[in-house]
Parts: structure tokens; sequence; C-alpha cells
């Protein structure tokens, strides 16, 4: 993959997620906020952005979206891997719900 | 019930048409909603065809401590805790949608939806008093446990699950059938 290849997907993937962020966030919000991992006030922002606004924010370099995992968790997830009775995706959910949200500075 | 609004009701008579639909208890609705016990009574009739089971609730305490019953409603209790934080939803409507966002998961990770919405409700009921929601001093997560158990150096069952955890009696059944095979 050369670079302008990468940037083409990244750019996709920043206009797919951000979309998707708005499609949740409208039908609902409440849902959307545990799903998304974001405040309230920042679903409220992302809900409100316009078309234009949305394409000039893809367009960038880096990803718009974070890795919610921290270290542990990957290692956890890894570690248990092949042993479905350590329920590995419930425990992830319950990690992931006892992380902060991510706000508005 | 008297001199109540129409508008009132109707969103009370919503609430409960959607906490049955979800399977919960009369007890549940008696609690969460103003209806009289006669209208959720044929409300309850109209929506299931049938009349809702009578008697006391069953569940105990203890039940949520059991390993895997411990998991789901440790995770749905982080759901509903997370959507209080963040959220403007409170009471009743936060239990039906941290208890959907619950089915949701059960239903992607093909497990058994084992903790029911009336059970969920009453694991809200026992919290403060009788169970307690405590960090895993390993991963961190958030459980259910004894309120009046020491917890400092708690170990979620996760982290630490037990020998014979997450055997069904199916499979436990299926396994001595293979041993009896192999006799």
């Amino acid at each position: 993959m050369n670079t302008s290849d990468m940037l083409e997907a990244i750019k996709d993937l920043n206009l797919t997620y951000l979309m998707l962020a708005q499609h949740m966030i409208r039908e609902d919000k409440s849902a959307a906020v545990y799903r998304l991992g974001v405040s309230q006030e920042l679903a409220d922002v992302l809900a409100d952005l316009t078309a234009g606004q949305v394409l000039r924010m893809a367009r960038t370099n880096v990803l718009l979206c974070r890795m919610r995992f921290d270290d542990r968790l990957i290692l956890g997830l890894l570690t248990s891997h092949g042993n479905e009775n350590m329920m590995p995706q419930s425990h992830a959910a319950i990690l992931l719900s006892g992380q902060p949200v991510e706000e508005l500075a | 019930m008297r001199n109540k609004s129409v508008v009132t009701e109707g969103v009370e008579i919503r609430l409960a048409t959607e906490l049955i639909e979800l399977g919960a208890r009369l007890q549940v609705l008696e609690t969460e909603t103003s209806l009289s016990r006669e209208r959720l009574l044929n409300l309850y009739k109209e929506l299931k065809g049938e009349s809702p089971p009578k008697g006391m609730l069953p569940y105990s305490a203890d039940w949520f401590l059991i390993w895997q019953p411990n998991v789901h409603s440790s995770l749905f209790i982080d759901i509903y805790n997370y959507l209080v934080a963040h959220t403007d939803l409170r009471g009743a409507h936060a239990l039906i949608k941290s208890y959907r966002l619950y089915l949701e998961h059960v239903q992607v990770c093909n497990l058994e939806p084992i903790l029911t919405l009336t059970r969920a409700w009453t694991l809200l009921r026992f919290l403060g008093n009788l169970l307690e929601t405590v960090s895993c001093s390993r991963c961190g997560g958030h459980f259910i446990a004894h309120r009046q158990d020491i917890n400092s150096d708690y170990v979620c069952g996760l982290c630490r699950p037990p020998s014979r955890a997450g055997k069904s009696k199916k499979q436990a059944s299926e396994a001595t059938q293979d041993i009896l095979a192999a006799l």
C-alpha cells in the first residue's frame, strides 16, 4: 500500500466513522453515548456537524477514532483466546463500561 | 389514579408495555408505574395472552454471585451505571435501555440471556443494601459482590474463574456420555 492509497483509506474510514456516529446519535442518543464512548455533549456536537464539516474533518492524514482498549485488556483477550469459558467479549464489555468517556476539552 | 391526565396515563401505559414485552413481572410494573393493579393486569393479559405468574419473586441476592450470573449481572449493572453517569436516563428508562444493550451483547456473543428483566430490576433494588459493585484488583472492572464481604483484595470471576466455570449441565452430561461410551 503506498502513501496515497493509505491516506485515501484513512479518509474513507474517517468519513464512515463520522457518518455512522451521526446516524447512531440521531437514532438513539443514549445508546450511541454507550456505543461510541463519548460524552453527551460531544455526541450533540457530532450530530450537529453539517455534511461539509464532516467531509472537511475526514480529509486529514490521521484517524479520528481511537483504540478504546488498554494494554491490560488486550493482553487478557489474547491470553484467553480459544477458551470460550472465559467469556472474553463480556469481560471486554465490562471493562469498557468502566472507562471514562471522550469529552470536549 | 383519580384526576390523572390522559397524556400521563398514555406515557405510563407505553412504559408498562415496554416492560411487559421485555418480560417484567407484575411487581416490577406496580413499582415502576402508577397504573392501577387492575389496569396492569388487563394490559398484561392483552399483550401476553395469559395472566401474569402469581406469587413472590423467587430471586435471592446469592444468585447474582454465582459465576456465570455474576458476569451477566455485572455487565448489566456496568451498562446501567454508564448510562446514569453519562446520559439523562433515570429509573425505569435507564433500566430498559441498559437491559436492551445487555440483550444485544448476549445476542452478538451467542450467549444465553440468563439475566431476565425482573432479575435485573431486583438487582437494582439489592444494590446499596445487600450487594454492591467492587473493582477487581487485577483487571479493574466493576463486579457485583456481597456488601458484607471484605472486598479490598477482590479478584473477579473472569480473572480467576473456578475450575468448572461455564460448563453447563448439558455439556457436563455430554461429557459423562462420552466417558460412558469410551468404557
